[in-house]
């Protein structure tokens, strides 16, 4: 045997011939999968739907509820079940296309952990109940007779639109509270903030595809940033052509700083120094479009090239560089993302950053006026994270007798020194409208369980339009899978009905909606005509209502700039990145098994958490990947296992937000760690959002080592040519300055 | 024809049973009943002229012991299709606009049955289920793991409306996979349809041999 040589090639040829036996022979194996007979069942239809065809699919218009963007959807319905998702062409949010959690809200809607049977707290512990109970109990307290009134009512929701905010609204109004708090991790509260003081319009349209070049600070428009499929469609646009050149300042890698041309990591909060001083630069060599004012020509020029450089981290060559291509390559767009909005400072350096569009005359050519929807009361109450840091304060000073939550999980996304827990149990009653029982939920003492956004009515205005108001329609697109769950709207309604008889006129959620939908007035429904009956039909099929929108104009002026930079911190000497990323989100997607499978874009890790370093810190620290580190603040601490990555800045730690589930269902509970549990109470100083990037923490190594478990052995191509790369010497030959 | 004197017998076993399930046996009937059997069993057997190959297929050699399966009715596909004449694809509709052939619907049964043939039995079962607003629950017989990908429309179309093999002879190739089902009472699998089965139809009627085209 010794002298029989097998190379490689020899031996997957005998490779090959061995699995042609095994697969001919096993040709004519009976299959036993799901062959034999009578094993199955096949049941028929009683009376079929003339355009139903059994094993062939029927699609239908729907809008996608997996984040707040609302892009329009059509699913595939095949004998009554939902089985496949895909955008909506019509939608002028998504133009026909869904991104990856999008596709996974089938995985919501056949969730194994969905709560099946409204659930009542008894003894201490939650117990199955009847809808008659449970909706009695309910009367009890918040219904006509129970005296509920004023601001001792409260609900926290996401983000919410279309007629679920006018019926929440109508709740508000019918106790008198003003209490709604819509909270979300995810937000873009700060940049909205700028944008109305200095444009005078809260998210104007961005003309990616007019821009030649995009400096983009730390928004991640591809994964996070306001509404990440529209984007990558405008980005698309944006790279044709004449292509255009991106450049992303951000401490941690996002996706959108992966296709960065020049991507660079600013001290992390010094985000403000670095536009000011690319400003004060442009203005230096009179590259400018419009002037400023001299008091603020005067106070830019302490941002001279090397106070910056010392400030920033970014050298004078890097930042004169930026500041020429945004002169060369222009018109210029330059935006402001999280990495950016959520440290202490936030508002001054997103103003910072709007300057450089003013300057560079932006306004008017890549930053439009937004046309908004023109019912007020159906546009977007967009969430932010103040509203959590006051839901959380109102829970402490015990202010609030009866909570409602929707859509929302506070207690999961809080950071642990809010003692948001804590402050939940001084509320009386706390009812939850949920589909799984998460960190918030089983708190509840009345859990009514909801349909899935699959089963459920809805109409959706998106927050950022899209240059054209549209109001989405969300209809089943089958049956309720369970019969002990009920539509939000039909519960609302139904509260509403405990209270007034004003509502009675409306049987269900759909008759409500159905009745509001077609009788609105010509400017809303625009893109439909005909009598109710058609406009009915149309709707549904096209699943969108174009409508004529207020188009406003901006007014751009500067607003007072205290530039401040970050605080040292000389006990906690690293930056802690809760980094979010299109996948689990804000944490509501870690209970769906394609997102947990689905790498993180930039580590590639799946199931599981970790801590982002550079690799000059890990050396220093004596790290490799998969070794365990201790991340602590002043609040508490996490442990996570290393991934080494260059797309870090150096003296920062990113922890992915997602994780560290301690309920929440068996794909989501005990996997990884939460990162929000360990945050400051740090807020911006003229928002008051929560500064979620602002924490200072130290990494210690807790000796502990593990397999990473990631997609992709490797960082390199091992010299195998996957992807053809040129130098970028090379590339600045043939292609400009890039 | 040994395979359809059985046949038979089973029929009119399975027959006997419903009957003295309904009724209370008495030992007389049940003599009565087995004399009747017996009597039928010597009988030749009803024959039916061997259904023809379609000159166009060449079919695939295969085998299969098939068992019975017990339906909630049983449906006499020999009395619809050879007694009344019947075509395949009056009552599976979908073969030829969809993957699947689709077991018709019970409102499409009780089209002819809210008249026909209520005194029996099983007409009444069916009744039933239809006044409850339900459809019976009926096994599956013929079966492909869910890893293959097959429509009868495709096949439908190549070996009938291409080749413009007359309709009304459709069950000639329908029995090319699913045997002499009008001689059948319920159906029966009377060939394997595993890959192996497949493959040799396809490789004698030039059908596609790409791994992809049945496994998507």
């Amino acid at each position: 045997m010794s002298n029989v040589k097998v190379n490689r090639r020899k031996f997957l040829k005998m490779l090959g011939w061995g699995g042609a036996g095994t697969a001919l022979a096993g040709c004519d194996m009976p299959t036993t999968v799901t062959l034999e007979e009578g094993k199955e069942e096949v049941v028929s239809y009683l009376m079929p739907e003339e355009y139903v065809i059994p094993g062939i699919g029927v699609w239908y218009a729907s809008t996608c509820t997996q984040c707040e963007a609302g892009c329009g959807l059509h699913g595939r319905v095949r004998e009554g079940r939902v089985l496949k998702l895909e955008g909506n062409p019509d939608s002028p949010i998504n133009h026909g296309n869904t991104c990856l959690m999008g596709q996974a809200g089938v995985q919501a809607h056949y969730n194994p952990d969905r709560i099946t049977s409204p659930m009542m707290r008894k003894g201490g512990s939650l117990q199955n109940v009847s809808w008659d109970d449970a909706m009695a109990e309910l009367s009890k307290r918040v219904g006509s007779a129970s005296g509920l009134k004023g601001d001792r009512f409260g609900m926290v929701t996401g983000t919410v639109s279309g007629h679920q905010a006018v019926i929440i609204d109508e709740l508000m109004s019918s106790v008198g509270s003003k209490n709604h708090y819509v909270t979300e991790v995810v937000n873009t509260s700060v940049w909205s903030a700028v944008c109305r003081d200095m444009l005078g319009d809260e998210l104007p349209t961005l003309n990616f595809d007019k821009a030649g070049v995009v400096l983009s600070f730390g928004a991640d428009f591809m994964g996070t940033w306001t509404s990440p499929v529209h984007y990558m469609g405008e980005y698309a646009k944006f790279r044709k052509g004449k292509r255009g050149a991106l450049i992303q300042i951000e401490p941690k890698m996002t996706l959108t700083g992966g296709n960065a041309d020049l991507w660079l990591a600013a001290n992390p909060g010094t985000e403000g120094a670095l536009a000011l001083g690319i400003a004060n630069f442009i203005l230096d060599r009179g590259w400018n479009v419009n002037d400023v004012p001299s008091s603020v020509r005067k106070s830019l020029q302490q941002y001279n090239l090397s106070a910056v450089e010392k400030v920033t981290g970014i050298a004078t060559d890097k930042i004169k560089r930026i500041a020429s291509m945004l002169t060369e390559r222009g018109p210029a767009l330059v935006i402001a993302g999280a990495s950016t909005e959520n440290h202490e400072n936030g508002y001054d350096s997103v103003a910072s950053v709007m300057l450089l569009n003013l300057i560079m005359g932006s306004v008017g050519s890549t930053i439009e006026a937004n046309s908004r929807f023109p019912e007020k009361s159906m546009r977007a109450k967009q969430g932010s994270s103040k509203d959590l840091l006051l839901l959380a304060k109102s829970l402490k000073a015990k202010s609030l007798d009866v909570l409602f939550t929707y859509n929302t999980n506070p207690s999961y996304s809080a950071p642990a020194v809010l003692q948001l827990d804590e402050g939940l149990s001084n509320v009386g009653f706390k009812v939850a409208f949920s589909m799984f029982p998460d960190e918030t939920t089983v708190k509840a003492d009345l859990v009514l369980p909801i349909f899935s956004g699959m089963e459920d009515w809805g109409t959706h205005v998106a927050a950022y339009g899209a240059g054209e108001p549209t109001l989405s329609l969300q209809q089943p697109l089958m049956e309720p899978l369970y019969k002990e769950t009920r539509g939000f709207g039909d519960l609302m309604l139904n509260i509403l009905k405990m209270r007034s008889k004003d509502f009675d006129k409306f049987a269900d959620y759909y008759g409500y909606i159905q009745t509001a939908v077609v009788n609105m007035p010509a400017n809303v429904v625009g893109s439909v005509t005909g009598d109710h009956a058609d406009m009915w039909t149309n709707i549904l099929q096209t699943g969108v209502i174009k409508a004529k929108g207020e188009k406003g104009s901006l007014t751009p002026k500067l607003v007072e700039m205290k530039y401040k930079p970050q605080q040292e911190n000389a006990g906690y000497p690293m930056h802690l990145i809760p980094s979010t990323g299109l996948g689990l989100w804000d944490g509501r997607h870690a209970n769906l098994p394609w997102l947990q499978e689905a790498p993180d874009q930039i580590s590639k890790v799946v199931w599981g958490s970790w801590a982002e370093l550079h690799p000059k810190k890990a050396a220093e620290l004596g790290l490799k990947n998969g070794d365990y580190v201790r991340v602590t603040s002043a609040s508490g601490s996490v442990e996570a296992q290393v991934y080494v990555h260059k797309g870090i800045h150096p003296d920062a730690v990113a922890v992915p937000v997602g994780q560290g589930h301690t309920e929440y269902g068996r794909y989501a509970k005990g996997r990884g760690v939460n990162p929000m549990k360990i945050l400051n109470p740090l807020m911006e100083r003229r928002t008051g959002e929560l500064a979620t990037y602002a924490t200072r923490v130290t990494v210690s190594n807790a000796h502990q080592h593990g397999k990473l478990v990631h997609m992709g052995g490797s960082e390199i191509q091992m010299g195998r040519k996957f992807v053809r790369t040129v130098s970028a010497d090379s590339l600045r030959r043939t292609e400009g300055e890039v | 024809m040994q395979v359809e004197r059985k046949m038979l017998h089973r029929h009119l076993v399975n027959r006997m049973r419903g009957q003295i399930r309904m009724k209370t046996a008495t030992i007389k009937q049940i003599l009565y009943l087995s004399f009747l059997a017996a009597v039928v069993a010597l009988l030749p057997a009803k024959s039916y002229a061997e259904l023809p190959v379609p000159a166009h297929i060449t079919p695939p050699p295969g085998e299969h012991e098939s068992p019975t399966v017990p339906q909630p009715i049983e449906f006499p596909h020999d009395r619809h299709v050879q007694d009344m004449k019947i075509n395949c694809m009056y009552c599976h509709t979908y073969a030829r606009r969809s993957q699947v052939a689709g077991i018709p619907p019970t409102s499409k049964c009780m089209g002819c049955h809210k008249v026909i043939a209520t005194d029996k039995a099983r007409i009444q079962k069916l009744t039933e289920y239809w006044e409850k607003g339900e459809s019976p629950r009926w096994k599956k017989v013929h079966d492909v793991p869910d890893y293959v990908h097959f429509s009868h429309e495709k096949h439908i179309r190549k070996f009938v409306f291409d080749a413009d093999f007359p309709v009304q002879d459709v069950q000639q190739v329908c029995g090319v996979c699913h045997g002499e089902v009008r001689g059948m009472t319920v159906a029966e699998k009377k060939e394997p349809l595993n890959m192996g089965f497949c493959r040799r139809c396809h490789e004698a009627n030039g059908g596609p041999g790409d791994c992809w085209k049945c496994h998507k």
